[in-house]
């Protein structure tokens, strides 16, 4: 019977958490902030860069004429306006793109130069440009060759410095651990809180006379954990709507996969750090002093988010970041951000997740050992030493 | 007597050097409003929580109805705990209810019953008001209505009448008087032992951990040793009553002139009577009831005062 019993009382804590926390106006508007947030984050550099704007490209080559008109129909097909900046030389037109005095230039049968290659790829108007030279390069030195166009036939596009693999993936990183972040601390905090408000409004006592210890740390933790799911699910359905509708280049394959993979570590580092909270708030008999209890908890996360800053700005992530990207309180953000930023494969992305669950139920267990031996005692904050000797004894 | 329902059977507990339970034992009839009482300190609250399981015991066993009291025993348990504690943003109906579906009810069943108590305790039309908003009065019957929403068979009580004014002290009791008539055994505590004399069927006494003496009031206040106070028109000293050594004796003569006397045997009153009659016209004669506290002070040689100002200079000393 008890056992029968177990889930129906945890899920009974659950739904007291999700409906008295959902139910709130704070709720609501923290996810609609979010969600619009996303939404300005992913859309607004795709409305602003594109439309209405008119693009210079630079024009090298004898026929000016002809490279001219390549130009300003390439502009006219892709719905944007093409002016020809005609330009003596390579040399000069490397200096113009660099400059930014044109965004591209077309070398008369040869190539279209860019600053840098986007990572969306070729499309757009560079796209039509690029093919519209090639094809007008086939038919002066193919007779005959108008026919055989459907081949679709470019102009190489090359960029003057290395592709970086991503920008924009790496912004896509960042905005994942942001997320992971924010909802670690904000959910972890509120778990806490919600401890140190059941410990100091004594009502535990009442609660313990019927539930387990470990179900009503349990029941929290679920219940505000698919809290945070729901919003987390509604912020990546945002990015990847918003994404779609403005043309983003967040939204192509690549960086899908570092959203899929933060959304993964989201789970993982919630569920690592989720009992954690729940001891930090055990030990506490006073709600004010939850934030003096709740920092030791937050700070390998904090760490670990202000380094990465360093890793999405820099080249190549150093070891000391590559071991965060493996250990399980730091993976959940460490390792997102070295997937974006192209430092690791696939597999070690992997094997930090499987690191973080394997260290999840470890925390799982010293954290109910803690909660277990903390939650009934009142007086003065317990340190987690004291708690982990109480929880000995 | 009423078979015993509920038994405390040998219970040990120390916090630190202190003594909280010194093999406590006594039962409690089935049906009836048992008062478990003694100074503060003396260890009640520890008792009451081992009984829900939020204490440990280092030794003995509580059984209900014969068996050691588990977890589904204590889902048909009702609990005010001393220190009384709801969620203070949650919603009265809400709160009551969700309670009433951790002891097992359905939704359905959980929501009237809710209702049923909310609206029996004066709290209705409140369903929706903020546990921290209402008047201290109110959240008591709040926090009374989640230990009884889910009907429970035995109620357990810790201090119900501290804090409350005397309309509350009569609508607190008549509620255990009535629960007690529907068939529930009501266990509560009290460090006040003559507010509660007259409220409780039987009563266990306990001090420093173990039990002083348990039985029903009416046996306790009779004593061994019954108690005649007579007086003596114009014997203010009650000279009179010197005669009475050998049959009983004088615990006392109060200003007016009344002579307390302790019998030996009940059958001795008469002779006391004659006594008296010899010695002048009797304008009082009558059988006199202990108060709880006289029993407490007899058994432990100390008052009910005395002893919680010496728990309190202990728990000052020992920090507990």
């Amino acid at each position: 019977m008890t056992s029968q019993r177990s889930f129906p009382m945890t899920w009974l804590v659950a739904r007291r958490e999700i409906l008295q926390r959902g139910r709130t106006r704070v709720f609501a508007i923290t996810t609609l902030i979010l969600m619009v947030a996303v939404a300005l984050g992913v859309a607004l550099p795709a409305i602003l860069s594109s439309g209405g704007k008119t693009q210079h490209v630079g024009i090298v080559g004898a026929d000016t004429a002809t490279l001219s008109g390549i130009v300003a129909e390439a502009g006219r097909l892709s719905g944007e306006t093409a002016v020809a900046v005609p330009l003596p030389n390579l040399a000069a037109a490397e200096a113009a793109l660099r400059s930014g005095l044109v965004s591209a230039v077309l070398v008369e049968n040869t190539e279209v130069l860019v600053e840098q290659v986007p990572v969306s790829g070729t499309s757009g108007s560079l796209g039509t440009l690029s093919q519209l030279a090639g094809l007008s390069k086939l038919i002066q030195e193919v007779p005959g060759a108008a026919a055989a166009v459907g081949h679709g036939v470019a102009l190489p596009v090359r960029g003057l410095e290395a592709p970086s693999k991503s920008l924009a993936s790496r912004l896509t990183g960042l905005f994942t651990i942001v997320i992971v972040w924010v909802l670690i601390s904000v959910y972890g905090s509120q778990i806490a809180l919600g401890i140190g408000e059941e410990k100091s409004s004594r009502v535990v006592e009442v609660l313990l006379s019927t539930v387990r210890p470990i179900q009503l740390m349990v029941g929290k933790v679920l219940g505000i954990g698919l809290l945070a799911l729901t919003q987390a699910a509604a912020m990546v359905a945002v990015f990847i709507v918003a994404g779609f509708a403005s043309g983003s280049s967040l939204v192509h394959g690549e960086t899908l996969g570092i959203v899929l993979i933060g959304g993964v570590f989201i789970v993982l580092g919630y569920a690592f750090y989720c009992t954690a909270f729940a001891a930090a708030g055990s030990l506490v008999s006073r709600q004010s002093d939850v934030n003096s209890t709740v920092l030791p908890v937050q700070l390998p996360l904090i760490v670990t988010y202000a380094l990465s800053y360093t890793v999405i700005y820099a080249n190549s992530a150093n070891t000391f970041y590559h071991v965060l990207g493996f250990l399980p309180p730091t993976a959940p953000i460490a390792m997102p951000v070295l997937y974006a930023a192209g430092d690791v494969p696939l597999w070690q992305v992997v094997v930090a997740a499987a690191a973080t669950a394997a260290g999840t139920v470890w925390m799982a267990r010293v954290a109910t050992r803690i909660y277990t031996a903390s939650i009934l005692r009142t007086g003065p904050r317990i340190s987690f030493r004291q708690a982990l000797r109480n929880a000995q004894a | 007597m009423a078979p015993l329902e509920l038994e405390f059977d040998g219970l040990r507990r120390t916090y630190g050097t202190v003594k909280a339970l010194d093999g406590l034992s006594f039962g409690v009839p089935a049906g009836q409003v048992f008062g478990f009482l003694g100074p503060n300190g003396a260890g009640k609250t520890t008792a009451m929580r081992a009984l829900f399981g939020v204490t440990a015991l280092e030794a003995g066993e509580i059984r209900w109805r014969s068996k050691p009291v588990d977890e589904a025993a204590r889902r048909t348990f009702g609990y005010m705990p001393e220190d009384r504690g709801l969620y203070p943003a949650m919603a009265l109906f809400d709160q009551v209810d969700y309670f009433a579906r951790l002891h097992g009810m359905t939704a359905s069943e959980a929501d009237s019953a809710a209702r049923h108590w909310i609206g029996r305790l004066g709290l209705a039309g409140r369903g929706r008001t903020r546990i921290d908003t209402l008047s201290h009065g109110n959240q008591q019957r709040a926090q009374l209505a989640v230990a009884l929403v889910h009907k429970p068979e035995l109620l357990v009580l810790d201090e119900p009448f501290s804090g409350l004014d005397p309309a509350g002290i009569d609508d607190m009791s008549a509620i255990l008087a009535e629960r007690a008539a529907a068939g529930v055994t009501v266990l509560f505590s009290s460090h006040q032992l003559d507010l509660v004399e007259n409220i409780c069927d039987a009563v266990a006494i306990i001090y420093q951990g173990r039990l002083v003496t348990s039985g029903t009031v009416a046996e306790l206040r009779r004593g061994d040793q019954p108690r005649l106070a007579v007086r003596v028109g114009g014997d203010r000293e009650a000279a009179w009553a010197e005669q009475v050594r050998g049959i009983g004796t004088i615990e006392s003569v109060r200003p007016d002139g009344t002579a307390v006397i302790s019998l030996t045997s009940s059958g001795d009153s008469q002779r006391v009577l004659d006594l008296a009659r010899a010695a002048g016209p009797v304008e009082h004669f009558a059988f006199e009831d202990r108060s709880l506290s006289d029993v407490f002070r007899e058994a432990t040689g100390a008052s009910v005062s005395q002893a919680e100002a010496e728990h309190a200079q202990r728990a000052m000393a020992g920090g507990r």
